[in-house]
């Protein structure tokens, strides 16, 4: 489909790109999604953490990722217990609310709560609403195949809702726009490691975030628009700590958050969004897209709570990601009620400590207001490391 | 119309249920003086299939832990998990294990040994990041069986159909690389000969508790889901794949139906038959049944005694002609059917009250677990929109006492009551 | 003539009615609970027989509900106080068929049915955000009586938007809400309406349905009212004895009670429900 849905950031300097993002992400009518849907395209809703969206993409529908909103759930709250984190019931919200309007809806088992997802949103819309197992055990010898096998089961599922079938030469172009978006993401991912004053984490995560909700195509023309004029933008590096943010691989800090932590340190490196930049390096182009694409989930991949892989026990990826970019310090959150995240809480700081490294320990809500306290609590440890 | 009560069969599921346990436990007690070997698995898939088959003791943490609350001893493992780092937020039976890992596996009921190995399931996600704990305290070899469950709702797959197989295949070849690692582990090789006997068992086992669960459709009701159900619950996860766990069930079935040929009920009175979904409540284990029970009300069957055994309930049966393919197309259809009963539990329910001519629900969700309640409040939506039957909502936790108001609770419940025999009463004055 | 009572001993405020065979009420009696639960279901009890100009002899059936119903010595029985606003509500509109009760420590939201039987229930009693103790620390914040908040909110052209969802917390917003210069009445309706959308989220559960009987000692205040109304776009049923339905409800039992034992072959002990009002 030969549709843009979102244009207001072409020909703009980056503050006007960076402004027009910030606008799309918090607009809860999501004005992209609907202008899709206006010019008939067809609208797959995937919740977090990691989707393979080049499938959806390669049938020529919209892979939409569902990550919570800044809204109220006044409809969903009632659905769900309590003890919940937020991100459940904004993002059914969303969907009860009618502001999105889905042709299927897939979830994936990264945690108890998400996996009750497709039952509870099955039970209240009639399009397809189904769990896309990617593999827990991610060391056995027959994951990659399970895993493809899998990824064929979805795809069919997809073909019935397009009214088409895909084919493989769609799937590898498909990879091919998905790779370039990689690509320039883990290019401005370098330059927030090698030069953090050129950007911040509250400008990346605008400028990332918002690939989400539009086509990747567009994504791509945004950050090759943008990464240039990043590169050459004059900023004075200041005498900020470096840290990593760690935490925000499902639901979001809010965007006042982040803003708010830039303006006390460089994050050189995060997993905000990882799903979006889980896939380390491209995805080869020659032989099975499906099997390519399901040993990239696998074999070339960065790592997450929700994630389990003996090769990657998360305290060690995390002083890897840490020497990686530089940082000195780490700041480990969880969204409340987060129980990966919450859990992982204790062994990275257990790590943390036996390394020696300053870290700093906090919980958010997506829609939380007021950050005073978080405010203070980093500003004293951000002073704390500096005067050491 | 009882003539004489036998005294030796009615009754005898819970004595000897209690015994086994204890022999059991006094297992464990030996294996953690000695210094022995002891896998470390999950009620929803224990794999007892593959581990009994080494000789490998196994032990529970998720009942080692609901013991502490039922003995009125968790909070003082909670907290000093809590002190250790973990949230109040995360689940009590994680943090009860941690506590009893910190303190050398000291148990109000004995010792528990250090794990070896640990084996388990996806059915539970929290079960994942409980291995990855004592992965880092023990350095010892985790194995998470990935059991790829329902897609979909009503769209369960079966033998034969291609996505099942996908499944089978995925799950064969997991069995193997675990049986590999008990080789491994234990020094000893697999026997095929001692596989097919422990699949026989299991198939006995399985057969007997979907019989003794049936059973309870009975007027009146046989046994209290929630608290003879614990017991039975127990030796299903214990002695599974064992000739005495089978022998056990086997003979619940003849008590059953003893106590169903002679009228032997639960309570004096049952007035009101009721479901049970989630977990119990332990630290007020007795108490919350009495609340119940006060008013007449009786529990006949519960989600719990489902997916708590794994899914067993189901019944299935192995072909031991070709062993490992059926183990992995029973753990599919079982574990799966485990997770249905949490997930996609609406249909259950439906028939679950149509079969035992229920009159309430019992809707319990808990603080500790996202897997069992999450869904539990639009379920009941969808439940109460496809039958008349009277339900109840309340929260508490399986082990945490903070969050478990007795005072509370009874409000609800009589409440609950109240609205039960008002409408008890008019159902009466219709048909009169 | 006989007489029937009910005595709801709440943990803030006790009260007693005391209502005749028509169901109509005669008497009642609102007291502080203090810390003796059973001296103040006694005193509430008698306050309400001299306020009927009743002696205790003529009363044939009492009924207990509140937390403290088991402490309601002298009563009959007890009854839960969901059943009992329910009865009470219904009684008052007999169309209701969603009750909202807004006490000082715990809030309800009741879904009837055409019969008049509560179908689901729905408690806020483990977190005072959504009830009338919301209420108590805007009052203790802004130095305003508590039967003072309801008409100050309504005089509010342009409501702040409170955030904070513990009542511990809220005074300290409140307060830094005066500090930024924002009117008292602004901050009020603010408060109302962050409680109303508490309330209406636990309504939710049960399902809201016309009509909507708003009962509890919160019922009172005016700018609650307007806040619920406003953001439910429903008109509330308000009885002016909405702080004594609970107690209303126990009576209403009790005189069940009374006219089932005049009935020969009636089983005295269960619960007979009357249509009439």
């Amino acid at each position: 489909m030969n549709v843009r849905v979102f244009d207001s950031w072409r020909n703009q300097p980056l503050k006007g790109v960076l402004y027009e993002c910030r606008e799309l992400l918090e607009d809860i009518d999501y004005p992209s999604v609907r202008r899709w849907r206006q010019h008939g395209g067809k609208v797959v809703g995937h919740f977090q953490v990691y989707f393979p969206e080049e499938i959806v993409h390669a049938a020529g529908m919209l892979p939409f990722k569902i990550r919570g909103a800044p809204l109220e759930s006044i409809q969903a709250d009632s659905r769900f217990g309590s003890y919940l984190c937020s991100i459940l019931k904004t993002s059914l919200e969303l969907a009860l609310s009618e502001r999105i309007d889905l042709d299927m809806f897939v979830t994936h088992p990264i945690c108890d709560a998400a996996r009750n997802l497709a039952a509870v949103w099955g039970r209240n819309f009639t399009y397809p609403c189904q769990i896309l197992y990617l593999p827990q055990n991610a060391n056995s010898k027959h994951s990659v195949q399970y895993l493809r096998d899998e990824y064929d089961r979805l795809k069919r599922m997809v073909e019935e809702i397009a009214g088409h079938t895909i084919s493989d030469e769609a799937l590898r172009r498909s990879i091919a726009v998905f790779n370039e978006n990689r690509a320039l993401l883990h290019e401005m991912y370098a330059i927030k490691r090698e030069m953090p004053w050129l950007i911040s984490t509250y400008e990346s995560y605008l400028l990332m975030a918002v690939g989400g909700m539009i086509p990747r195509e567009e994504h791509n023309a945004l950050l090759r628009h943008v990464l240039p004029m990043i590169r050459i933008r004059t900023a004075k590096r200041q005498d900020r700590i470096r840290v990593v943010f760690e935490g925000g691989f499902c639901e979001q800090p809010p965007l006042d958050l982040l803003l708010m932590v830039s303006q006390s340190c460089y994050v050189v490196d995060d997993d905000l969004m990882i799903g979006l930049r889980w896939i380390q390096d491209d995805i080869p182009l020659e032989g099975d897209p499906l099997y390519n694409l399901a040993n990239a989930y696998l074999e070339n991949s960065t790592y997450s709570p929700v994630q389990h892989d003996l090769r990657k026990p998360k305290e060690k990826m995390l002083l890897e990601r840490m020497k990686g970019s530089g940082a000195e310090a780490a700041i480990i959150t969880a969204a409340k009620m987060c129980e990966p995240g919450l859990e992982e809480q204790v062994a990275y700081t257990y790590a943390l400590d036996e390394y020696g490294t300053p870290y700093f320990v906090s919980e958010f809500e997506e829609n939380m207001t007021s950050f005073d306290h978080l405010e203070i609590q980093l500003e004293t440890f951000v002073e704390n490391i500096l005067f050491a | 119309m009882i003539k004489t009560v036998d005294p030796e069969i009615v009754g005898r599921g819970n004595r000897e249920g209690a015994q086994l346990f204890r022999r059991w436990f006094a297992e464990l007690d030996g294996a953690a003086l000695n210094g022995g070997q002891a896998a470390y698995v999950f009620v929803m898939g224990s794999l007892a299939e593959i581990l009994r088959v080494f000789d490998l003791p196994m032990v529970f943490p998720e009942i080692n832990s609901l013991q502490t609350a039922i003995r009125r001893v968790a909070h003082e493992y909670l907290n000093e998990a809590e002190d250790y780092g973990y949230s109040p937020d995360i689940c009590g039976y994680v943090k009860a294990d941690v506590a009893l890992q910190l303190r050398g596996g000291d148990h109000p009921m004995g010792h528990v040994p250090k794990p070896t190995l640990a084996v388990l399931t996806n059915a539970c996600n929290t079960y994942i990041k409980w291995a990855e704990i004592w992965e880092r305290m023990y350095k010892i070899p985790v194995f998470t069986l990935d059991i790829p469950g329902t897609r979909s709702a009503g769209g369960q797959t079966w033998a034969g159909d291609r996505d099942f197989e996908n499944d089978r295949r995925y799950v064969v070849a997991q069995l193997k690389e675990l049986i590999s690692l008990c080789e491994e582990v234990t020094g000893r090789r697999f026997d095929v000969d001692r596989f097919r006997e422990v699949l026989k068992q299991t198939s006995r086992m399985n057969q007997g508790w979907k019989r003794v669960l049936e059973l309870n459709k009975n007027q009146p009701s046989l046994f209290n889901a929630v608290t003879d159900g614990t017991v039975y619950l127990g030796v299903a996860n214990g002695f599974r794949g064992t000739a005495e766990g089978s022998q056990y069930f086997e003979q619940l079935v003849e008590e059953m139906e003893y106590k169903a040929a002679n009228h032997i009920g639960t309570l004096t009175e049952e007035k009101y038959r009721l479901i049970f979904v989630g977990v119990p409540c332990y630290p007020i284990f007795r108490r919350f049944n009495e609340m119940f029970t006060e008013w007449g009300g009786t529990f006949l069957t519960s989600t719990y005694l489902l997916f708590a055994s794994g899914g067993t309930n189901y019944g299935f049966e192995y072909d031991l002609s070709r062993p490992l393919d059926s183990l992995a197309e029973g753990l599919l259809i079982s574990v799966r059917n485990a997770m249905d009963n949490m997930f996609y539990q609406d249909q259950t329910l439906i028939e679950m009250i149509d079969d035992y001519a229920i009159d309430g629900i019992v809707y319990h969700p808990i603080k500790s677990c996202r897997t069992v309640s999450t869904g539990l409040a639009d379920n009941r939506r969808a439940v109460m929109a496809a039958r008349d039957v009277a339900s109840l909502f309340i929260e508490s936790d399986m082990m945490d006492r903070r969050v478990v108001s007795e005072a509370q609770l009874k409000n609800r419940i009589d409440a609950f009551f109240e609205g039960l025999a008002s409408r008890k009463q008019r159902q009466s004055e219709l048909t009169t | 003539m006989a007489y029937a009572a009910g005595v709801d001993v709440g943990s803030t405020q006790t009260k007693a009615v005391i209502i005749n065979e028509e169901a109509r009420i005669t008497g009642r009696s609102l007291i502080d609970t203090g810390a003796n639960v059973v001296l103040a279901a006694e005193n509430a009890y008698f306050e309400a027989l001299k306020d009927a100009g009743v002696r205790e002899e003529e009363i044939e059936y009492v009924i207990g509900t509140g937390y403290g119903r088991y402490r309601v010595t002298f009563g009959n029985t007890q009854v839960t106080e969901i059943s009992c606003h329910a009865r009470g509500a219904v009684h008052m509109f007999a169309n209701t068929r969603t009750v909202l009760d807004m006490g000082g420590q715990d809030t309800k939201a009741i879904q009837i049915n055409q019969e008049g039987e509560i179908v689901d229930f729905c408690m806020n009693d483990k977190c005072a955000a959504g009830t009338g103790r919301f209420l108590g620390a805007a009052s203790s914040a802004l130095d305003i009586p508590l039967d003072d908040l309801g008409d100050t909110a309504l005089l509010s052209e342009r409501p702040v938007r409170i955030s904070t969802t513990c009542t511990v917390f809220a005074e300290s917003e409140v307060l830094s809400w005066l500090g930024k210069g924002k009117k008292i009445e602004d901050i009020l309706m603010g408060v109302h309406q962050s409680i109303a959308k508490r309330s209406i989220g636990l309504m939710r559960r049960v399902g809201i349905e016309h009509e909507v009987t708003f009962t509890g000692g919160v019922a009172k205040n005016s700018g609650m009212i307007y806040a619920l109304e406003d953001n439910l776009g429903l008109v509330l049923n308000v009885s002016e004895e909405s702080h004594y339905m609970g107690a209303l409800g126990a009576a209403l039992f009790a005189l069940d009670h009374i006219q089932a034992s005049r009935i020969p072959t009636a089983d005295s002990t269960e619960v007979v429900r009357s249509h009439g009002t």
